[in-house]
């Protein structure tokens, strides 16, 4: 049956390659759209996570600390679960680090008299806490405690990048379910026209008791094929883009915004397009073929 | 065979196709229905292959009361009935052979013993040599013998022929109803509707004649 099926659906999409291929192309474009945004999407949440894990938490000591009072902040610190590590800098390396970081003021610091940098503790935090609420629970906590001047921590922006995030992708998902719509919808409409164009053949089929598989299966395996060939030229067409961008572009962007690299998308994600668009194809078969 | 009690279809604009038809057809027979356009000839094949269900009445052919029958059901009803059109209904871009073997394919019969039928019955209606050609390339008498033997291909017990000689000069329309009589000598019960009456007096079978939907004569 099923052989019988595909080999009538191949046989009806070359008679008809014309309205075929705008099937083929209409899926295409969905699946190149909503490809597109998960590439994006996908990429700035890596963004996001490496941002998060590299994300410090500062914990300003005041110049006049007991050893007491910065053990008292270490437990705090030690005993939350959203700190992954942390490192003592004292008012001394953190001149170091100044100098080294900014050697042009270097001088600048000389002349001001001593040593105006006060010691910290840098905490490194978990990935997922980053962005968390639980954050600023510990701040407000550190900044109640004896010997801590100030805590900085820049989970604002974060946030922001990751609600912006979000919305992108909720964005693209939106117009990738539209434009997928559409093309379920071409899909049963060209084989619709397949199935007006081979009515007689129906009509014989019908008359002479053939199983309802045998009638509906070519046009459903017509959808199918359609759908997973518009997602295969989909994906090709992402890659062939990808590779362009990534030659000229992306290179540059990912050392410029500190991310390992920039990715495409997984095979898992591959694979899941092309059974997506071959599922929205047969659901344009068989809207078409229930009406045979 | 078949079996009609008070049978009646009404459409929709409240007109009667057929209206209250009580008839029997015994296993084996020829039976010609007859009457002028319209006197429901076809709406009574239709409802014999269920196609259309009656509005009244009930209808039994093959043991089976179409009116109580299941979708699937249906299938299964169809594949013991042969049906032959006036216009042949080949498909074009089909052989001849296509077009004969076609039903065994949907039907999921093996290829070889597609090929073996197809050729037997092919050869039964003596267009054996013509297999490769294409229904364009036929004279109207063979397009219609190979519809009778695409008819014919599925070993059906019953065929039912709306009009098969309606397209065709008196020569050929009586090769046509020889092909039928052999059909018919087979044991197979073979129903015609045509209007030429002419050809049924030359047959020579039970007639049964209908105008505006009514049996008016039995003959």
């Amino acid at each position: 049956m099923l052989r019988y099926a595909f080999d009538e659906a191949l046989a009806s999409l070359w008679r008809r390659r014309q309205s075929g291929l705008l099937a083929t192309g209409t899926i295409a474009i969905a699946l190149f759209v909503l490809g597109a945004f998960l590439i994006v999407t996908a990429n700035l949440e890596r963004l996001g996570d490496e941002w998060g894990r590299a994300a410090e938490l500062s914990v300003y000591l005041s110049d006049d600390v007991t050893p007491d009072q910065r053990h008292a902040v270490e437990v705090a610190l030690d005993q939350d679960g959203s700190v992954a590590g942390r490192e003592f800098l004292s008012k001394a390396d953190a001149l170091r680090r100044f100098k080294q970081t900014f050697a042009d003021l270097a001088a600048a610091v000389d002349t001001v008299g001593g040593n105006p940098l006060p010691a910290s503790l840098e905490v490194r935090l978990r990935p997922r806490a980053a962005a968390g609420p639980g954050i600023e629970g510990l701040s407000a906590r550190l900044r109640q405690m004896g010997g801590v001047a100030d805590v900085r921590y820049d989970r604002q922006w974060l946030a922001r990048m990751l609600s912006g995030i979000r919305l992108i992708r909720g964005a693209g998902l939106a117009l990738g379910a539209m434009l997928t719509i559409a093309a379920a919808l071409t899909i049963a409409n060209v084989v619709r026209l397949a199935l007006v164009a081979r009515r007689d053949e129906l009509e014989i089929m019908q008359l002479v008791g053939a199983p309802s598989a045998y009638i509906r299966g070519p046009f459903v395996m017509e959808g199918v094929i359609q759908g997973g060939m518009g997602a295969a030229l989909a994906i090709l067409a992402l890659g062939a883009a990808f590779a362009t961008l990534q030659a000229r572009y992306l290179g540059a962007l990912a050392d410029a915004v500190n991310v390992s690299t920039v990715q495409f998308l997984s095979v898992e994600v591959c694979v899941g397009l092309v059974v997506g668009g071959m599922a929205v194809g047969c659901l344009g078969g068989l809207a078409a073929g229930s009406r045979s | 065979m078949i079996e009609s009690y008070h049978l009646s279809k009404l459409y929709k604009r409240g007109v009667y196709a057929l209206r209250d038809l009580s008839l029997t057809v015994d296993k084996g027979e020829f039976m010609f229905l007859t009457g002028p356009s319209g006197a429901g000839k076809s709406t009574f094949l239709r409802l014999l292959l269920r196609e259309e269900l009656p509005s009244e009445g009930d209808l039994k052919v093959l043991g089976r009361d179409l009116k109580t029958l299941r979708p699937s059901q249906v299938q299964t009803f169809r594949r013991s009935v042969g049906f032959v059109f006036q216009d042949f209904r080949l498909i074009p871009r089909f052989t001849v052979f296509e077009n004969v073997s076609f039903v065994m394919r949907v039907l999921g019969v093996p290829v070889t013993t597609q090929q073996r039928k197809t050729f037997q019955v092919l050869k039964w209606v003596g267009l054996q040599h013509r297999i490769h050609a294409f229904p364009e390339e036929l004279s109207g008498g063979e397009q219609q013998r190979i519809a009778i033997a695409r008819a014919l291909v599925n070993d059906p017990q019953l065929v039912l022929a709306d009009e098969p000689t309606g397209n065709l000069d008196p020569d050929l329309s009586l090769e046509i109803m020889n092909l039928f009589r052999e059909i018919n000598a087979r044991g197979t019960t073979v129903i015609v509707a045509t209007h030429d009456r002419e050809l049924i007096r030359r047959v020579g079978r039970r007639s049964i004649t209908l105008e505006q939907g009514r049996l008016v004569e039995v003959a």
